[in-house]
C-alpha cells in the first residue's frame, strides 16, 4: 500500500527534523447525500476526499499539519511544517507534552454490514425518499417536506513512531424526513426517527430500511399541522416530565457526554466549547444522579458512531462507566490528559478528517436502561405530567449545568394517560438537579442506539459522529414552559 | 504571489478540464480552496497549533431540469475527470425537477475592493507563537489563564461554467480570540480582519485582562427582563440569527420574520445591509454561483425592505438574483454573507451613561432557536456580564439564559454604537459580520446559572 510507504516516510522525515514522537494517518471518505424537498430531488452531492495528517510531538510541544496532495515530496513537506510548528509552540510551553503508555498495536477493523450501502442502487435510494415524500404530502397544510439519507465509507491508515500500523474501514447510513407547517404566526415541524435532518448509526443500507419512513410519514405529517391549533405548553410550572429516547439521548450528549470530556476539564476547550462542572476533584465521589442513572462510555456497540477498532492515536476501543448508580466515575481521555491523571487513555481520541487534529470526542455515550417496562408501563404509572418527544432546540452553559431543551411535541399525561397535545415544549434545569430527579428508566426493551452526526468542537471547528443509547425516562419536579 | 495561494491560473486549469470532461446541457466548476493555520493555546500554553492546505472541486451538471453533483479534492486530471464523469452521470439518473431553473447566465462583475493582504499569507508559525507568547505572559504576570486562538488563513474562490462565467478572488484572514479567566470571572476579546499588521494583540489583552479583572466575584441577580447592553461580540449573534432569515428560501418557507412584511415596521430604529464591497469586511463582488453580488438594504430604520436570492430561489419564487448563493447545500441556498448593522451615534459608553438599571452583555454562549418564525432564541450569556445602575457598571453578575425574540428585542433599540466590530465566521453563516453596540430596552433572562 503507497498510503503506508509514505506514512513510513513522514515518520522518519519529523524524526530526522526532530520529532520524538510522530503519527501519520491517512484518510479516504466516500460520502453521499441526498434530499428531496416538496417532492422534487432537490441535491445530490457525492463527495470523495482524501489526504495525510502528521502530529509530531518537538521540543515537548505538539505541532500538527495536513494535506490533500498525496506524493513523497509533500509529505516531506508537512512533515518538516509540522515539526516547525511544533518548535513554535514549544516558546510558549510550561512542561514537555507527556503521552500515557501504549503498547504498539497493530491489525484491522471493519464495520460489519449487511447492506453494503453503496451497492444499492441509486434509483432505489432515490425512490425510498420520493415515496416517503410523497406519503407526508398525502396531509393538507403542510408548507415544506423534506427526505434524506447520507451514506458514508471512511478507510484509515494509522501509523506512529511507536510502531502502531492500524488499517479501519468504517461505514455509515443515515436517514431521516420532516414536515413543516406554517400558519397564523406558528412554524411547527415533526421529524421521523429523530430531529436534526437524520438519525445515523455505524451500518448498511438496512439500518435505513428498518425506519420504514413511508409508513411514518402521514402520521409525522398530522401531527405538523395539529400542532399548529395544539394546545400552548404550560408556561412555568413544574412538573413530573417523561422524555422519550429521541430527545434524552441528545441530553445525555449534552449534560453528560460533553462535562466528562477530560480535556474540557482540564480547561484546553476553554474558550470554544467551555469547561465543566465535573471537575478532576470530583471523579469517582460526585452525585451525578439519582441511583437510577447509569451511564456508559463504550466504543465497542454495534452501530454507535463512536464505534471502532482503535481511536486517532491508535488507542484499542474500550468501555466502562461514566456514571455508576448516579455516581460520576469516569472520563473520556487521550494519552496526554490520561497521563495528567496518572491513568491510561480509553481511546475516544478522534479527528473529523485528515487536516484535523484528533481531539477528545464522545464514542457512544448512553444512558443505560432500567427496569421501568415499557413507554407505555411507564406513562400508565405517571398520574400527572406531560410527554416531551423529539428535539427542537437545545442549549447548554459552558460547564455544561443550565441547560434548555425544546421538543418538536408533547402530550399532557393525566391519570396515567397521554392526554392532549401540547405545541412548543420546553424544560429547563441545572445538570445534577436533573439527573437527581430521574426515578425511572426504562427496560431494555425501549432502548435504542441513538446517532448524533454533528457534533461540534475544536478551534478550527471539526464536526464529530457520536453514539448515544437511550431509553425513555421519567423526571420528577421539571420546569416547563418558556414561550406559548 | 504568496506560496500559500494555489492561484488564479491553477484554479482556471482546474475548473476548464472540469467542464471539459462533463456531459450535459450545462456545467458549472466551483473551487473552494484555502490555507489554514492556527496557533491555540489554553492554561497559558500553546496546546495545539495546526495548519492544512485543502482545495475542493464541486461540479454541477444540467441536463434538462436534472442536476449532479459531484465534489472531489482529488485535483489531478484523472480525479477531475471522474468526477466531471461522475456528475454527468448523477444528472443522467436523477429524475426531473422542474424547481430547478437552470444555471445563471454570465453577467459582468464590477470589481471589488481587495481582500487579500501578502503579509496575513505569509505569517509563520513563529509569527503567531510570538504573539501569542505576549498575550501569555501578561495574563501570567496577572495571575490570569488566557485560552483561545490566533489564526491566519490565505482562500481563493473561483466559479467557471459552460454559461461563460469565470470569477476568481483571493483573500486572507487574520483572528484572534481569548478567553481569560481570573479565581472567579472570565472576559472575552476578538478582533478578526483582513491584514494581521491591523490586529493590535496587545490591545486585545487589555481588554480581555481588563474585563476580567472587573469580572471577578460575580453576585446573584434574579432572572427578569432588563435593559441591556450588547458589546459587539453580543450583537454579532442577533445579526446571525436575524441575518439567516433575510433570504428569500426562509420567507418562501414561511420562516422568515419579515415574510409578508416587506414595507413594514419590524425592529426598531436600525438598518441592515448587506454590502459585498464594504473595504472594512472580507469583500466579495461575486457569489458562488459567479453571479454579481448587489448591495442590498435589508432593514431600513426597522423597515423591512428586502430579502437576498440565489438563482435557484429567485427562480422558484420569480424574484430577481441578487448574487447571494453560497456553495449547494440542503439547507439554505443563500446568505447575506456581508452584513452590516449601520452604526449609530453613542460611544459604547455613552449607550451605558444612559442606563438607570440594566445588565451590559458581554457575549452569548450557544443559542439556538426556540422559535425561528418568531425569532425566539435562547442561550447564555458568558464572559464578562454585569449590571449597570445609573450609568455606572455597578458590578458582575452571575450568568443568565436568555429566552427572547431577537427583532422583539431590536423593537425596543434605543441607542446604537458607533464603533463596528468584524466578524468573520459564524457557526452556521457563511461570510462576515460588521456590527456595534446596541442598547435595548427589553430583554428576557429566564433562568441563571452558578457562576
Amino acid at each position: 500500500m503507497i498510503e503506508r510507504d509514505l506514512a513510513h516516510r513522514g515518520i522518519d522525515t519529523a524524526r530526522t527534523r526532530g520529532a520524538t514522537y510522530a503519527d501519520v494517518r491517512f484518510v479516504r471518505r466516500q460520502v453521499e447525500d441526498t434530499f428531496v424537498k416538496n417532492g422534487h430531488l432537490d441535491n445530490v452531492d457525492r463527495t470523495d476526499t482524501f489526504g495525510f495528517g502528521v502530529r509530531v510531538i518537538a521540543d515537548g510541544a505538539w505541532g500538527f499539519a495536513g494535506s490533500q496532495m498525496v506524493t513523497p515530496d509533500e509529505v516531506d513537506r508537512v512533515a518538516a511544517l509540522a515539526v516547525e510548528i511544533a518548535k513554535a509552540s514549544a516558546i510558549a510551553k510550561e512542561r514537555d507534552v507527556v503521552l500515557a503508555p501504549l503498547k504498539p498495536q497493530t491489525g484491522t477493523y471493519r464495520t460489519k454490514i449487511e447492506v453494503d450501502p453503496f451497492a444499492v442502487s441509486f434509483e432505489d435510494r432515490v425512490g425510498l425518499l420520493i415515496a416517503a415524500d410523497a406519503a407526508m404530502r398525502t396531509v393538507k397544510g403542510l408548507r415544506t417536506t423534506r427526505a434524506n439519507y447520507e451514506i458514508w465509507r471512511e478507510d484509515k491508515l494509522f501509523a506512529s513512531s511507536e510502531g502502531a500500523d492500524l488499517e479501519q474501514t468504517l461505514y455509515e447510513a443515515g436517514c431521516g424526513i420532516s414536515a413543516e407547517a406554517v400558519g397564523d404566526g406558528e412554524l411547527q415541524i415533526r421529524s421521523y426517527p429523530a430531529a436534526g435532518g437524520r438519525t445515523q448509526n455505524q451500518a448498511g443500507w438496512e439500518f435505513v430500511t428498518k425506519w420504514d419512513l413511508v409508513a411514518h410519514a402521514p402520521r409525522i405529517a398530522e401531527e405538523a399541522v395539529a400542532l399548529l391549533t395544539a394546545k400552548p405548553c404550560p408556561r412555568d410550572v413544574r412538573t413530573t416530565v417523561v422524555i422519550g429516547d429521541a430527545q434524552l439521548m441528545l441530553q445525555v450528549h449534552e449534560s453528560c457526554g460533553h462535562p466528562i470530556e477530560l480535556d474540557r476539564a482540564l480547561g484546553t476547550e476553554a474558550a470554544y466549547a467551555g469547561t465543566s462542572f465535573l471537575t478532576t476533584d470530583r471523579l469517582g465521589s460526585f452525585r451525578y444522579g439519582s441511583d437510577t442513572v447509569n451511564i456508559r462510555i463504550d466504543s465497542t456497540t454495534p452501530g454507535g458512531l463512536g464505534t471502532f477498532g482503535w481511536d486517532d492515536e491508535g488507542v484499542p476501543a474500550s468501555e466502562g462507566w461514566a456514571v455508576k448508580d448516579g455516581i460520576f466515575v469516569g472520563y473520556l481521555m487521550s494519552r496526554e490528559t490520561a497521563a495528567a491523571l496518572g491513568k491510561t487513555s480509553n481511546g475516544t481520541m478522534r479527528a473529523s478528517g485528515w487536516g484535523r487534529l484528533p481531539l477528545i470526542r464522545m464514542t457512544n455515550v448512553s444512558l443505560m436502561p432500567g427496569d421501568a417496562g415499557t413507554l407505555d408501563d411507564l406513562i400508565a404509572e405517571t398520574d400527572d405530567g406531560i410527554y416531551m418527544e423529539t428535539n427542537r432546540s437545545w442549549s447548554i452553559d459552558d460547564r455544561r449545568l443550565n441547560f434548555q431543551f425544546g421538543t418538536q411535541i408533547g402530550w399532557e399525561i393525566r391519570g396515567g394517560k397521554l392526554g392532549a397535545m401540547l405545541r412548543n415544549p420546553t424544560y429547563t434545569g441545572m445538570t445534577p438537579e436533573f439527573w437527581g430527579s430521574c426515578d425511572a428508566v426504562c427496560s431494555p426493551t425501549e432502548w435504542r442506539m441513538w446517532g448524533t452526526p454533528n457534533c461540534g468542537k475544536g478551534q478550527p471547528g471539526q464536526v464529530g459522529h457520536t453514539g448515544h443509547g437511550a431509553a425513555p425516562a421519567r423526571f420528577r419536579n421539571v420546569r416547563v414552559g418558556v414561550i406559548r | 504571489m504568496s506560496a500559500r495561494l494555489w492561484t488564479e491560473a491553477e484554479l482556471r486549469r482546474i475548473c476548464d478540464l472540469a467542464l471539459q470532461g462533463t456531459n450535459g446541457d450545462q456545467a458549472e466548476a466551483l473551487v473552494l480552496a484555502s490555507t489554514n493555520e492556527l496557533t491555540r493555546f489554553a492554561n497559558n500554553v500553546i496546546h495545539q497549533n495546526v495548519a492544512s492546505r485543502e482545495a475542493v472541486l464541486r461540479i454541477r451538471v444540467v441536463i434538462g431540469n436534472r442536476v449532479g453533483m459531484v465534489t472531489t479534492n482529488d485535483l489531478g486530471q484523472e480525479g477531475i475527470a471522474r468526477a466531471a464523469k461522475g456528475a454527468s452521470e448523477v444528472a443522467r439518473a436523477v429524475p426531473e425537477n422542474p424547481t430547478f431553473g437552470g444555471l445563471p447566465a454570465a453577467r459582468p462583475i464590477p470589481p471589488g475592493p481587495p481582500a487579500f493582504v501578502e503579509a496575513t499569507a505569509a505569517a509563520t508559525p513563529l509569527d503567531r507563537a510570538k504573539r501569542v507568547q505576549r498575550l501569555l505572559r501578561r495574563a501570567r504576570e496577572r495571575k490570569m489563564t488566557a485560552a483561545g486562538y490566533l489564526s491566519t488563513s490565505a482562500s481563493e474562490v473561483a466559479v467557471a461554467s459552460t454559461e461563460g462565467i469565470w470569477a476568481y478572488a483571493p483573500s486572507t484572514l487574520a483572528a484572534i480570540e481569548t478567553v481569560v479567566t481570573g479565581g472567579a470571572g472570565t472576559a472575552w476579546a476578538e478582533r478578526n480582519a483582513t491584514d494581521l499588521g491591523k490586529i493590535d494583540v496587545d490591545e486585545v489583552t487589555r481588554e480581555a485582562i481588563g474585563k476580567c479583572a472587573a469580572a471577578q466575584g460575580p453576585r446573584d441577580l434574579a432572572p427578569g427582563t432588563y435593559e441591556v447592553v450588547l458589546e459587539p461580540y453580543a450583537g454579532a449573534d442577533i445579526a446571525q440569527f436575524l441575518g439567516s432569515a433575510l433570504t428569500g428560501q426562509a420567507v418562501e418557507e414561511g420562516r422568515s420574520f419579515v415574510g409578508g412584511k416587506l414595507g413594514h415596521k419590524v425592529t426598531g430604529d436600525v438598518t441592515f445591509v448587506d454590502d459585498p464591497y464594504d473595504p472594512a469586511s472580507v469583500p466579495l463582488p461575486f457569489d458562488f454561483e459567479g453571479q454579481p453580488s448587489q448591495t442590498v438594504r435589508l432593514i431600513e430604520q426597522g423597515v423591512a425592505r428586502a430579502v437576498v436570492y440565489d438563482s435557484r430561489t429567485a427562480f422558484r419564487t420569480g424574484s430577481a438574483n441578487t448574487g447571494h448563493a453560497v456553495p449547494a447545500n440542503p439547507f439554505a441556498s443563500a446568505s447575506a454573507m456581508h452584513l452590516r448593522i449601520e452604526p449609530g451615534n453613542k460611544t459604547r459608553e455613552q449607550l451605558i451613561r444612559e442606563v438607570d438599571r440594566g445588565v451590559l452583555v458581554t457575549r452569548f454562549h450557544y443559542t439556538r432557536w426556540v422559535h425561528q418564525l418568531r425569532t425566539i432564541v435562547t442561550g447564555m450569556t458568558r464572559d464578562g456580564t454585569f449590571l449597570i445602575e445609573k450609568g455606572e457598571i455597578a458590578h458582575p453578575v452571575k450568568n443568565f439564559r436568555f429566552t427572547q425574540s431577537y427583532h422583539d428585542a431590536l423593537g425596543g433599540t434605543l441607542g446604537v454604537g458607533t464603533d463596528l466590530h468584524l466578524f468573520a465566521a459564524g457557526e452556521f453563516s457563511f461570510g462576515a459580520r460588521r456590527v456595534p453596540a446596541m442598547r435595548l430596552a427589553q430583554f428576557a433572562f429566564t433562568g441563571s446559572t452558578q457562576y
